[in-house]
């Protein structure tokens, strides 16, 4: 033991610490921050730094895997002199491993920004690190919270950070409205999360998952927590029919919809689930909903998906329908397989996001058809992007092939028959839309941008490799990852696993079939023209739109109308009314005594008849 | 069972040292006799004089903060004179938890509204300094009073300058602006007076609120006296549907006015319920909380859907006040220690991003002289810092995690939801139908939050982003030293308050414990009786321990 050591929760904050650092530094130092290059260099130095703390944290919990987790926390909010919330941080194997991803993506991303961003002026960049890490603080404190107001807390500046970076090119009007889209949208589903927590309060007193906590809940509190909670869920992790913001966001820099809208943001919704989990368990009602919410989302993403033309289009509604198989499997009771595709999830989709940002890059163009043919100029982006594939596909020896399987079997396992069905089709959907997506931008005719393609910089193409070898291997961490979360995980070849992999290989045959050699496009197909008819209609967004329009700017507009016209006009009247009675009556003071005396003779002849007349 | 609850927390001790609250609230007046001793000409003098005299104000009112204990119970640093001793009227002034903290945001913010007007009053400064010196000893003496009568005076006083402000200073519609804020706020506050000579006779001679408060008043004398009083806050609140004089008054009054509006006068209104009408009548604060819960719920939803249609961004802005002072509301009425202390923090939350918003509204009126939505559009390319400033403060007016206005939000829900649910079940009957309303009121005043963020962002969003549409906007200069030092100084307390929280809340604990203590079970007892019961035996189970 060195003189210097650092316990579990001193780590913890440090590596939240060090992004925070980073921010208020951008953020105060506006001449630093404009250096650009220089800005984002102290920005994944910090980002460096907390991924070693995060790193050794995860580490230490391997090796203390049966220890209680690792809590420290001040008290924050008094009200009445009584203690209502506190802040700090909970280290366990699950929040742990979740800190490794976090931070390794964020660096990784980081990384690829410096060579993907390096047209932008100085100011611009200085001012995406800046929000990089400011995201970055707020990712880390939702991952360690040790209670569900922290949680929520850091969950509202996580949106805040998805705004500010989704919005980065605020010159395009689509931009600025896309950044809006996702903050309403997230926004209406945090009412949620809010008042779950003040449900959790007003039951027991805190804003814990603790057993005790759960136990004070009791079934109806537990139920009405959970459900609030996982409206919130909808929102942040784009489950039907909340995913409409997801496809818009991808209006912000390719980067960043790789780090906060595939690998850790929306990620956050099923984070949030994994760490209230106690809850949710006491609320069977909830969690049959999430599995087949979660499995239609995942279909019905999934099919979407097949028919979008851009590339990045195609990997939003992919992470729609991935984080609707982590949802159906934690609605099935069991936390593991949920959670352990969060993590090789966000891997691969970050290596597939990254990957895409280098062919975007190469051609400056979003569109497949403009793609085509990159594979002879682009061999080590192009490598890792299929084999970010590969892993979203499912293909055995894949990160992505053991979880999917894990989830597959505790369905089955579960008699969840209709929601394991509906998985199955969407591997062999995300298979084959995944084989027509490489197909399309790596091999074929070339576009028209093709010629001019060239490789990647080495800072984009390192964190490239850095995640392929991640999407390659992290399969086989599973178990040790299961332990160090205090779960138990061993891969087997299941039944659900076989089916799945043959029907991803046979999604992959046919999108190799369908688009190897530009064959003929799937509209064609009558079955296939149908589903794309339903979808290109886009039915879901434009009834939120409609309802937008229609019922809330109609709404707003009656009421501005009543306060106008009703209420003030009501005032305006009484004043008129006011005014209108004192110019009348003005005529009777004429100023000549006689006409007074008459007043007067006729006032007593008055009361006189009313005294005679009683 | 007759239950007496004595308003302990209105006590105080004359303690007979120097008068330090006097003091703070003549100082003002005394620089506006000098400001009136020096010719109109000398524009520069003035400026001096004001700023100088709200700034030594600002200091005296640190020290009232440095003298005041947090931990008392009581009215503090008490000057106790007699003042017309032939009706009995008496020169009461004290403070404590609820009046600290406005009293303090009154002394900060007059000397930024001063700073802030330096180029938007173009005009007769002198007057301009006088007219808002004597209105800040009006918000000051208000705040102070603990005499019905004194109380009056200054409440009146407030009214005068404000008009003027409005009047002189304004927009276009100035005069129509002003007699009708002048007209809806002197409908009330007549009545009160009228209220306020009923009390007089009922106590034999007195205008001491102590006093007051131990008269034996009939349910409907109760229900009549609160009416009256509460027309009067409800008034300068405003609570729907008397809100029509604020969007008129706000928009038309120069930026200096619509800050003091909006941070401290509104407020007053709030202040004087809590102050006056429900230590008063507790009885019939029970009989009108659903009402009051009620309209509390419509204001917010209502002031929000108004806010979002509005196409002039101050109007905008005096609209979203309408819906957050509702949020405030709903904590007075369900007046319980969380949702009391959230709505006090909301309270000072209002006055520092709105009064913040209206600054920052002034500041793009000086340089493009039009206040219009569509008018902009891609101005953050030019003025990025203005933006900067424009957004962090939206997102305190929203509600955001980290900034102020979670802070109060927060507890104003957490004891909003209280009162709707209780974890120990109550047998059902009694006590139903109140706990249901305030469910329900509550989870549609959910709804105002996000409404808040739809209308907020998609202003900012139609103001500073996209691409710069008209060529009046290319040449818009970025704010001066002068005008970020001040947008600065409110970056400042929207971090502090919403990351340390702590010593906000400390100001007011002690006296909404007290104040809670004797008007929380008169009121329960008639808003829901099987509450009261239940609460009572809780209280008597935790004294047995």
């Amino acid at each position: 033991m060195s003189a210097f050591t650092l316990t579990r929760v001193d780590a913890a904050l440090l590596c939240c610490a060090a992004p925070l650092l980073s921010f208020l530094i951008l953020g105060l130092t506006p001449a630093l921050r404009r250096t650009g290059r220089i800005a984002g260099y102290v920005s994944i130095a910090f980002a460096g730094l907390s991924t070693l703390y995060a790193a050794s944290l995860l580490q230490g919990r391997m090796f203390a895997a049966a220890s209680p987790p690792d809590i420290g926390q001040v008290g924050w909010l008094y009200a009445g002199g009584k203690l209502v919330a506190s802040m700090g941080v909970q280290v366990d194997g699950i929040s742990a491993s979740m800190l490794v991803v976090v931070t390794v993506v964020a660096l990784c991303v980081q990384v690829f920004s410096l060579g993907y961003l390096h047209d932008e002026p100085p100011a611009a960049l200085g001012r995406y690190y800046t929000w990089h890490s400011l995201f970055l603080f707020s990712m880390l404190g939702l991952v360690v919270a040790p209670n569900a107001l922290q949680l929520f807390l850091c969950w509202e500046l996580v949106g805040l950070a998805s705004y500010l970076l989704i919005g980065f090119y605020f010159k395009k009007p689509s931009a600025g409205q896309a950044a809006v889209k996702a903050f309403w949208v997230t926004k209406f589903a945090d009412i949620g999360l809010g008042a779950g927590l003040l449900v959790l309060y007003v039951f027991t007193g805190t804003f814990d998952w603790s057993p005790q906590a759960v136990q004070l809940l009791g079934a109806t509190g537990a139920a009405w927590t959970a459900g609030l909670f996982f409206l919130a869920v909808m929102g942040k992790s784009a489950q039907f029919p909340l995913h409409i913001w997801l496809p818009d966001a991808m209006e912000g820099p390719t980067p960043v919809s790789a780090l906060l809208h595939a690998a850790t943001m929306v990620a956050a919704g099923v984070y949030l689930i994994v760490r209230t989990y106690p809850i949710f368990q006491a609320a069977p009602g909830v969690l049959v909903f999430m599995t087949f919410l979660g499995a239609w989302t995942a279909l019905f993403a999934s099919i979407i998906a097949c028919s979008q033309n851009d590339i990045k289009k195609v990997l939003a509604y992919s992470t729609a329908a991935q984080l609707g198989y982590m949802v159906s499997a934690l609605g099935a009771g069991e936390l593991w397989p949920g959670y352990f595709h969060l993590v090789t999830h966000a891997a691969f989709k970050a290596l597939l996001f990254l990957g895409a940002g280098a062919l975007i890059h190469a051609v400056h163009s979003n569109n497949l058809q403009d793609m085509g043919g990159l594979w002879p100029k682009l061999k080590i982006s192009g490598t890792a992007f299929i084999i970010g594939a590969m892993a979203l596909a499912g293909v055995p020896g894949f990160a992505g092939f053991f979880s999917k399987d894990a989830i597959l079997d505790v369905l089955l396992e579960r008699h969840l028959f209709a929601p394991w069905i509906a998985l199955l089709a969407a591997a062999g959907l995300t298979a084959f839309y995944m084989t027509r997506v490489v197909m399309l931008a790596l091999f074929g005719k070339p576009g028209h941008h093709t010629e001019h393609a060239h490789e990647s910089p080495p800072s984009m193409l390192a964190p490239l490799v850095l995640l392929a070898i991640a999407a390659l291997t992290l399969g086989f961490a599973g178990t040790s990852l299961a332990t160090a979360a205090g779960h138990e995980y061993a891969f087997h070849l299941s039944t659900s696993g076989l089916i799945a992999s043959s029907l991803a290989l046979l999604g992959i045959g046919v999108g190799w079939l369908a688009y190897g050699k530009n064959a003929f496009v799937p509209g064609k197909i009558p079955a296939f023209a149908f589903v794309q008819g339903i979808v290109e209609s886009s039915a879901v967004d434009r009834s939120f739109a409609w309802s937008y329009r229609v019922v809330f700017q109609g709404v707003s507009g009656g009421v501005a109308w009543f306060d106008r016209y009703i209420i003030d006009g009501f005032m305006n009247f009484s004043a008129w009314l006011t005014q209108m009675a004192g110019e009348r009556l003005r005529a009777a003071q004429t100023g000549r005594v006689v006409d007074y005396l008459y007043a007067v003779v006729a006032g007593l002849l008055l009361l006189a008849a009313a005294g005679f007349w009683r | 069972m007759e239950t007496t609850f004595a308003q302990t927390w209105l006590q105080f001790q004359s303690h007979g040292g120097f008068p330090l609250l006097t003091l703070l609230c003549a100082l003002p007046t005394l620089f506006a006799l000098v400001a009136l001793m020096v010719p109109g000409e000398h524009g520069a003098v003035h400026k001096a004089i004001s700023l100088g005299g709200s700034l030594l104000t600002l200091l005296v009112g640190v020290l009232v903060y440095q003298q005041f204990n947090l931990s008392s119970q009581t009215m503090q640093l008490a000057d106790d004179f007699a003042w017309i001793p032939g009706i009995g009227a008496r020169w009461t002034l004290a403070i404590d938890g609820l009046s600290l903290p406005l009293v303090l945001l009154t002394v900060c913010l007059t000397p930024i509204v001063f700073i802030g007007a330096w180029s938007a009053i173009d005009k007769r400064w002198k007057e301009f300094a006088i007219a808002m010196l004597i209105l800040e000893t009006g918000m000051l003496g208000s705040l102070l009073a603990v005499d019905m009568l004194v109380f009056y005076v200054f409440w009146e006083i407030m009214l005068i300058p404000m008009y003027l402000i409005i009047g002189i200073w304004g927009g276009r519609d100035r005069i129509y602006a002003t007699v009708k804020f002048f007209l809806y706020t002197m409908f009330g506050s007549l009545l009160m007076l009228v209220a306020i000579l009923y009390l007089y006779g009922k106590a034999g001679g007195s205008f001491s609120l102590l006093r007051l408060t131990q008269l034996h008043l009939s349910t409907p004398e109760q229900s009549w006296l609160f009416a009256a009083f509460a027309l009067a806050f409800l008034i300068k609140v405003p609570v729907f549907p008397f809100h029509t004089w604020l969007p008129d008054a706000h928009t038309e009054a120069p930026t200096p006015g619509s800050v003091v509006l909006a941070g401290v006068m509104l407020k007053l209104g709030t202040y004087g319920l809590l102050r006056f009408a429900i230590p008063l009548f507790p009885a019939a604060m029970g009989k009108f909380s659903p009402l009051l819960l009620i309209l509390a719920v419509i204001g917010i939803v209502f002031g929000a859907l108004m806010a979002y249609m509005q196409t002039d961004v101050k109007r905008l802005v005096a609209y979203s006040s309408v819906s957050h002072l509702g949020f405030v509301m709903l904590g007075i009425v369900i007046f319980n220690e969380e949702a009391l202390q959230g709505a006090l923090l909301q309270g000072l939350n209002h006055g520092i991003s709105t009064g913040a918003l209206f600054l920052l509204v002034g500041f793009v009126y000086e340089r493009r002289h039009t206040r219009e939505i569509s008018e902009f559009g891609g101005i953050a390319k030019r003025m990025p810092v203005y933006a900067a400033f424009f957004v962090f403060i939206t997102m305190s007016s929203i509600a955001l995690p980290l900034t102020n206005g979670f802070v109060g939000e927060f507890l104003i829900f957490g004891g909003s939801f209280k009162e709707g649910v209780h974890a120990a079940f109550v047998p059902p009957g009694g006590g139903m139908p109140w706990r249901t309303l305030v469910l329900g009121g509550t989870a549609v005043a959910t709804l105002g939050i996000v409404l808040g963020a739809v209308y907020m962002l998609s202003m900012v969003r139609r103001v500073f982003f996209g691409p710069i549409t008209k060529p009046e906007n290319e040449g818009l200069a970025d704010l001066t030293f002068r005008e970020r030092a001040l947008m600065s100084a409110f970056a400042v307390f929207v971090i502090w308050i919403g990351v340390m929280p702590g010593p906000f809340l400390k100001m007011s604990e002690a006296t909404v414990h007290a104040m809670v203590a004797p008007s929380r079970p008169a009121i329960l007892q008639v808003r829901a009786p099987i509450d009261y019961q239940r609460e009572l035996k809780q209280a008597e189970a935790q004294a047995a321990r």
